[in-house]
């Protein structure tokens, strides 16, 4: 509703979703841009392009870059995100232990466990970078290590 | 670059990755703190690597012989010689430590008296599902933590069983629900996902909980009319509804459930609990994994049951064991000892200030690969290699499997295993000696 306060609301029909409402909930799945919205691009609506710009920068952070950061004063190095990554589960074999990553590691395993701390290796092989659709909003790997050590942030 | 089992906790992980050159350890990969930390302890620097004797009171450096012989003394002049430890260190110094027990008659304890030794002896009558590790990960839907702060005590184990992807459990973590039991909010509870249910029950109310289960149990598709314990009737439904759902269950039972005042009583009804709900259960069950702490608990209650018969406190009178129902803690309390050899415990450390007060008003002998506050108040202090990195044998996982562990590297100033000194020790007794 919030984007939606900053549209025209004229229902001009001019872009694809036809209505104002409809282009607001396109914005937010991020199916259409702000420059998809004709109207908008005119001097009249300057102040409310701009807010817009802010507020879908700041809420889906598309052109900014994905980071993992991993607090080894934290970690313990318990492995949950080696093996919870749907990624690593790719390259690890499977033996008594369950899954386990090989070693040396294969050249798209994303985490490791090193001297007790938990290692990123290869972040551009991460489900939010490569995979499409629902899949691309992974985040296991924060969710499920118990000492909240790993933060996936955009800068 | 070896695959190696780690002795740094009761869960043994055996897909531990070692880079040695055989004089140090280089790197170690998939091992958590806790077992980076104890393959660190090779080269720590408080390490004590020479035999040490109490005189005047300062601890000052002796030969081997002298230590040997120091001990020999200390223990013909004692007339009730207390043992205890043996926790971490290889099955068949465990085996020894009994001999010398029975040698010079004492009393012999592993610290599993004081901790799942409990279950073990109530088990004789009740009976004890037991399980494994592998199976747990292949086949396991329902991951119960009672009393058990797995993430912090044993920080891989709910990556076993909780996370990987086994066999028959191909999605890992989505299929299987995790329980935590608890009345404290522990680390553990950060792995809780949308389908778990965390029940923050009272302290020391195990026994309610388990009674009311045990009652609702008996009859068939029951609602619970009222909560127990601190827990609502709705808690109480979804905790039953998936102790008699679940395809295969598995308990991990800690520090918390053997706590209680009354633990004899709760651990008993704890048991019949589980062979209740798997004797109602058609399709799946539910077993019992105890999380012990030192790595080879397990196996002193092995090694004393297979060779003699019982499975802790054993007690030694001219030469023969003796049916006796007092365990260390008793005997500390009462005074009831007069030498004390600790083996690869830390018992001043761990136990309450009464009771090792108690403990060091007589000659303490500590064998230990650590330094401890044990070994800073010994009187003698007889320096081991660590099992696991500087010397192999045998030891029992937290599921009563037995893993080989083995020797990497060799260790410093050739100090002698566990065992080793607990046989020299031994063979100097028999002999007359000096």
């Amino acid at each position: 509703m919030d984007l939606y306060k900053f549209l025209p609301k004229t229902n001009c029909k001019k872009c694809n979703p036809k209505t104002c409402m409809a282009f607001a909930l396109a914005l937010l799945q991020g199916k259409v841009k702000i420059e998809d919205c004709p109207p908008l691009l005119e001097p009249k609506y300057k102040k409310q392009y701009d807010t817009l710009k802010e507020l879908i920068g700041s809420e889906e952070g598309q052109e900014k870059e994905l980071q993992i950061n991993v607090d080894t004063d934290l970690c313990d190095g318990c492995g949950i995100c080696v093996t919870v990554c749907p990624v690593n589960a790719r390259y690890c074999p499977p033996t008594l232990s369950g899954k386990v990553p090989d070693f040396p590691p294969d050249n798209h395993q994303l985490f490791q466990v090193k001297q007790g701390k938990c290692e990123l290796l290869h972040i551009k092989y991460c489900r939010r970078i490569e995979a499409e659709g629902r899949e691309r909003e992974c985040r296991v790997c924060e969710t499920y290590c118990p000492r909240e050590a790993i933060k996936i942030e955009y800068a | 670059m070896k695959r190696v089992p780690c002795s740094g906790c009761s869960l043994l992980c055996d897909d531990i990755i070692i880079r040695s050159d055989g004089i140090f350890i280089d790197e170690v990969v998939g091992a958590c703190i806790k077992g980076k930390e104890h393959f660190d302890h090779v080269t720590a620097k408080n390490r004590i690597i020479n035999p040490m004797f109490r005189e005047e009171n300062n601890l000052k450096k002796i030969d081997w012989n002298q230590g040997y012989n120091t001990a020999i003394e200390l223990m013909r002049k004692a007339k009730k010689p207390l043992l205890y430890g043996f926790s971490t260190v290889s099955c068949e110094a465990q085996l020894k430590g009994i001999q010398l027990a029975e040698k010079i008659n004492g009393h012999i304890d592993s610290n599993s008296s004081i901790c799942h030794g409990k279950v073990i002896e109530k088990a004789k009558s009740v009976g004890l599902t037991l399980t494994s590790i592998g199976e747990v990960i292949n086949k396991a839907d329902l991951i119960i933590l009672w009393g058990a702060n797995a993430a912090e005590s044993i920080p891989r184990l709910l990556n076993k069983a909780l996370f990987s992807r086994g066999k028959f459990r191909m999605t890992g973590r989505e299929i299987k629900t995790l329980i935590i039991i608890d009345p404290v909010q522990t680390a553990s509870f950060g792995v809780m996902g949308v389908r778990d249910i965390s029940l923050m029950i009272q302290p020391n109310k195990d026994i309610d909980l388990i009674r009311t289960l045990k009652e609702e149990c008996c009859v068939a598709d029951s609602i619970p009319t009222e909560g127990v314990a601190g827990l609502d009737k709705d808690d109480l439904k979804r905790l039953l509804l998936q102790l008699t759902g679940a395809e295969y269950g598995v308990i991990f039972a800690g520090q918390g459930l053997l706590k209680p005042s009354d633990d004899s009583t709760t651990l008993q009804e704890f048991l019949e609990l589980i062979e209740m709900i798997n004797s109602k259960q058609e399709k799946g069950r539910i077993s019992l994994i105890m999380m012990g702490g030192h790595y080879n608990m397990t196996g002193f209650e092995h090694v004393a049951l297979a060779n003699y018969g019982q499975n802790g406190s054993l007690n030694f009178v001219n030469n023969q064991l003796e049916e006796n129902k007092t365990n260390t803690i008793d005997k500390i309390s009462k005074g009831d000892f007069d030498l004390s050899i600790i083996v690869g415990t830390d018992p001043i450390s761990h136990l309450p200030a009464n009771l090792s007060s108690k403990l060091m008003k007589h000659p303490i002998i500590v064998i230990d690969n650590k330094r401890s506050a044990t070994s800073d108040v010994a009187d003698l202090f007889l320096p081991s290699a660590i099992t696991g990195i500087e010397s192999g044998g045998l030891a029992y996982r937290l599921d009563h499997v037995p893993i080989e562990l083995q020797k990497i590297i060799n260790p410093p100033n050739n100090i002698p295993s566990d065992e080793e000194i607990l046989n020299e020790l031994l063979q100097r007794l028999t002999s007359g000696g000096p």
